[in-house]
């Protein structure tokens, strides 16, 4: 009987020795010498033989390639690299011709017809034609598709029907009249179009590949992109290289000859790979914030967003105006940002971060200024004004919730503590893991809490549309006509300074009503190595690296 | 011993039924989905979405759908990323998490046995103490204070090792080194008490009468009985190891399947849940049977097969 388990335990064995030798084998894809030549070559790509090779960390595995299905940046960063759309964000993160090389807009500001590059082609070496866009925009509608970024195509004729199911696809305003021409109609006049389509929600998808091959995009060896660089190995989870792409039609101003990602998953990792060199940029561990931002490699740049709470106007003490506004006001956002989030994020006094250009060529922030100053006196006053109106005698309890993160933990703790300096208000605070926080403020259960925002595109609309009624993004029960009608204005009014204004009274209106205030603007910091140039970093969230050069 | 193992496997089936079906409800009793983001949500691309995903049909189906899935052990496409199946995903990292585990647990055997026999052995001497200042110290450090630790020191300070990333054996030192340290550190108390217990029982002082050299009283009389607690011990631990650790393949950046237990929860990332809990299930089961069998190996008084004769 012995023996029989001995055999019995023999063959276990052995399964589970062959479980082991095929993970050898998968963990060793790379070639032994991989790893001996990304030491000696990180810091200065010139070592083997003159070849740039830029070293960079993805944080995580891309959810898709799929242009209409990665929705996030870890997909939309390397995306941005391997596609192209019919405009590319220049240095100034504003859309210049890319796969098109002209366009021109109708009289009624309605109807957009691009002129497809010549020469601009797939890394298959297919030329790119404007029935790629057509198909690949239709997919990103199509509702079996399911793609989260669809509606950004709603400002399409047709598009938001036939992505709920209602329309049908022949009535969507996009037509490929022949290989270079493409016809796009839009339900309203929209100032922001052509900055949306650098989005890589449209990106073109090569129409003959896709149609064979329905998961082009799931590996290195069947993905074709238009871009400046071409996917040549994906090991997933892992790591991504990415080297030149010669068929791109600007391929002579790309001077990276490839790109190595990473995939890590940890700041801490991430910034001991660039110190031993093995990456040229990174974003900074928060612990080593106030030590690196002495450093020379420190690039600071702006980021398209808002940090903000919300409060519940449905809930009280919340339903009085005044009392929202006494906790919008006694916030000290200076302090906030400078000793508690750090990092050199800017404090904000309005809800749209600077960066967003008006026609008239000024900041969308020099015309509103500060709408949202710390008046630690008026609030004081704003709220016994209120409690009177509302005949209180006592404040009813708040509590302010966060989604659990040190951070946000810190700003709350800093906020409770003014609430009791400046309006001698004790709130009680409350953590809740992501999803069940997410649940509840859509819910609009939740009194006050944090939220944050970035931008989906570079107009201040994206934002302040947010607070229209009935919004999925709204979550604090404000309900106004009058808001409703400006973001009306703000989105299809075709005179872009009326538009505008209509945008500057939004944001005065939302200072006003107070339903949300404001804490700090975003900003992207990163460490980067000497020589390292041209890496564009856009607001939107995104990096651009076919303008990046390693001296 | 035949009719055992039947029996044994009906037990595990019944077992596992009854993991995946709590697993279902919980996973469906917390709040949250799989499409929560902070960025815009459009009622339309919800519905969509869910349509995709078969999330809109009640939950009995789901349920149908959730059992025949595993049945067939086809877990379907992870929805974090729609573009490779939980089987792929699991037969990716598993290989991989699997190895580091290997290697884990062949060193903390090694070196924990090692240093419990030498401990023991050499009980209240000064190799004793240091021995076991070291095991305490390898059981209150965590791992991943460790991890960052040996990355500051063996990578970025001397250079001798890569920080990061899963390429070659250079790669695989340190976090091996970061995860054996602890179960080394148990191994070699347990294997170090449990020594000393059997090194007093009168059949060593009969082999040692007999005068039989030292090194077969060891290892053939003495550390097979005390090996018993060890291997105990080494059932959840295989399991455990095996199938990835979180922090430690986070720190590292090595892409193996640790990271689909923590993060499937917290994306509700559906199909991962369900996989990642049936493979681990069905793995920490399997191992704890195994252990049973190793008993009767090493304890010939334990008669597994016979106990259902009672």
């Amino acid at each position: 009987m012995r023996k029989y388990v001995l055999f019995l335990l023999a063959i276990i064995t052995a399964v589970a020795l062959m479980a082991c030798s095929t993970g050898e084998d998968a963990g060793e894809e790379k070639p032994a010498d991989d790893d001996d030549a990304e030491e000696t070559e990180g810091t200065d790509g010139e070592d083997d033989g003159g070849e740039k090779i830029f070293y960079i960390n993805n944080g995580d595995e891309p959810k898709s390639f799929d242009p209409s299905i990665g929705f996030d940046s870890v997909s939309w960063t390397p995306l941005n690299n391997l596609m192209e759309g019919l405009t590319r964000l220049d240095e100034n993160s504003e859309p210049t011709e890319g796969a098109a090389e002209s366009w021109e807009l109708s009289d009624d500001g309605l109807t957009y017809t691009f002129t497809i590059r010549e020469d601009a082609n797939w890394s298959n070496g297919d030329p790119v034609v404007a029935g790629d866009f057509e198909y690949a925009w239709k997919y990103m509608l199509d509702p079996e598709t399911a793609s989260e970024a669809a509606f950004l195509g709603y400002f399409i004729e047709g598009a938001e029907e036939y992505n709920a199911g209602d329309g049908d696809v022949e009535d969507v305003g996009i037509t490929a009249v022949d290989d270079e021409t493409l016809e796009v109609e839009l339900k309203h006049p929209t100032g922001f179009f052509l900055d949306l389509i650098s989005n890589p929600a449209f990106f073109p998808i090569n129409q003959e590949v896709a149609e064979e091959n329905d998961k082009w995009h799931a590996e290195a060896d069947t993905f074709v992109g238009n871009g400046p660089f071409k996917l040549e190995e994906w090991n997933h989870d892992s790591d991504m290289f990415m080297a030149k792409n010669e068929e791109y039609w600007d391929a002579d101003a790309v001077k990276l000859d490839g790109i190595d990602w990473a995939m890590i998953d940890e700041d801490n990792t991430s910034y001991q790979m660039y110190e031993s060199g093995d990456l040229d940029t990174v974003s900074i561990p928060s612990e080593l914030s106030d030590q690196l931002m002495e450093d020379d490699d420190i690039r600071i740049e702006e980021e398209g967003g808002l940090e903000f709470f919300r409060f519940n106007v449905t809930e009280e003490p919340f339903t009085n105006k005044k009392i929202r506004q006494a906790f919008g006001l006694a916030i000290n956002r200076a302090d906030i940002a400078e000793f508690v989030v750090k990092n050199q994020v800017e404090p904000a006094y309005g809800y749209i971060s600077p960066g967003f250009t008006a026609p008239d060529g000024s900041d969308f922030r020099d015309e509103n200024e500060d709408i949202v100053p710390f008046d630690p006196e008026k609030a004081q006053e704003l709220l016994e004004e209120g409690m009177e109106e509302e005949g209180w005698d006592e404040l009813p309890k708040v509590t302010l919730s966060y989604n659990t993160s040190d951070t946000n933990k810190a700003v709350a703790e800093a906020i409770q503590d003014m609430y009791i300096e400046h309006l001698d208000v004790e709130v009680t605070l409350e953590n809740l893991e992501w999803q069940v926080f997410s649940d509840a403020q859509v819910a609009n259960e939740l009194q006050f809490s944090r939220s944050s925002f970035l931008n989906d595109y570079d107009d201040p609309i994206n934002f302040l549309e947010s607070f229209i009624t009935d919004s999925s993004m709204n979550r604090t029960g404000f309900s106004s006509e009058e808001y409703d009608a400006l973001i009306e204005d703000g989105k299809y009014e075709a005179d872009e300074e009326a538009r505008w204004e209509a945008m500057y009274e939004a944001e005065r209106m939302l200072a006003d009503e107070m339903m949300a205030t404001p804490i700090r603007y975003y900003n992207d910091v990163k460490l980067e190595k000497e020589g390292v140039e041209g890496v564009l970093r856009h607001p939107v969230g995104y990096l651009d690296l076919k303008y990046a050069d390693k001296k | 011993m035949l009719r055992y193992i039947l029996k044994r496997f009906g037990i595990m089936l019944i077992t596992l039924w009854i993991i995946v079906t709590l697993t279902f409800v919980l996973m469906n009793s917390i709040p949250g989905s799989p499409f929560t983001s902070e960025s815009t949500t459009n009622e339309v691309i919800q519905e969509n979405l869910e349509k995709h995903y078969n999330l809109d049909k009640p939950l009995f189906v789901q349920y149908l759908n959730y059992i025949k899935s595993i049945v067939t052990l086809d877990f379907g496409p992870s929805i974090k990323q729609p573009d490779r199946s939980v089987n792929d995903l699991l037969g990716q990292g598993f290989p991989i998490s699997a190895e580091l585990g290997g290697f884990t647990i062949l060193f903390a055997i090694i070196s924990g046995i090692t240093l419990g026999i030498v401990a023991a052995l050499r009980h209240n001497g000064v190799i004793d103490y240091l021995a076991m200042a070291f095991a305490v110290l390898g059981i209150s450090i965590p791992n991943f204070i460790l991890a960052t630790l040996l990355i500051q020191k063996f990578a970025v300070d001397w250079e001798l090792l890569p920080v990061a990333t899963w390429a070659s054996w250079k790669h695989m030192v340190l976090p091996v080194l970061a995860l054996a340290t602890g179960p080394m550190a148990i191994i070699a108390r347990l294997t170090r008490s449990t020594m000393l217990e059997v090194l007093t029982q009168d059949y060593i002082k009969m082999a040692r009468a007999k005068g039989l050299s030292p090194w077969k009283i060891t290892v053939k009389h003495a550390l097979r009985n005390a090996l018993m607690p060890v291997v105990t011990l080494l059932g959840t631990l295989l399991a455990g190891i095996l199938t990835g650790t979180f922090v430690i393949e986070k720190i590292f950046g090595i892409p193996g399947m640790g990271r689909y237990f923590i993060e499937g929860i917290n994306h509700r990332d559906y199909p991962v849940i369900m996989g990642t809990t049936v493979f681990y299930s069905a793995f920490l089961i399997f191992t704890l049977f195994l252990v049973d069998i190793a008993y009767g190996l090493l304890d010939p008084r334990i008669k597994v097969h016979e106990k259902e004769g009672d």
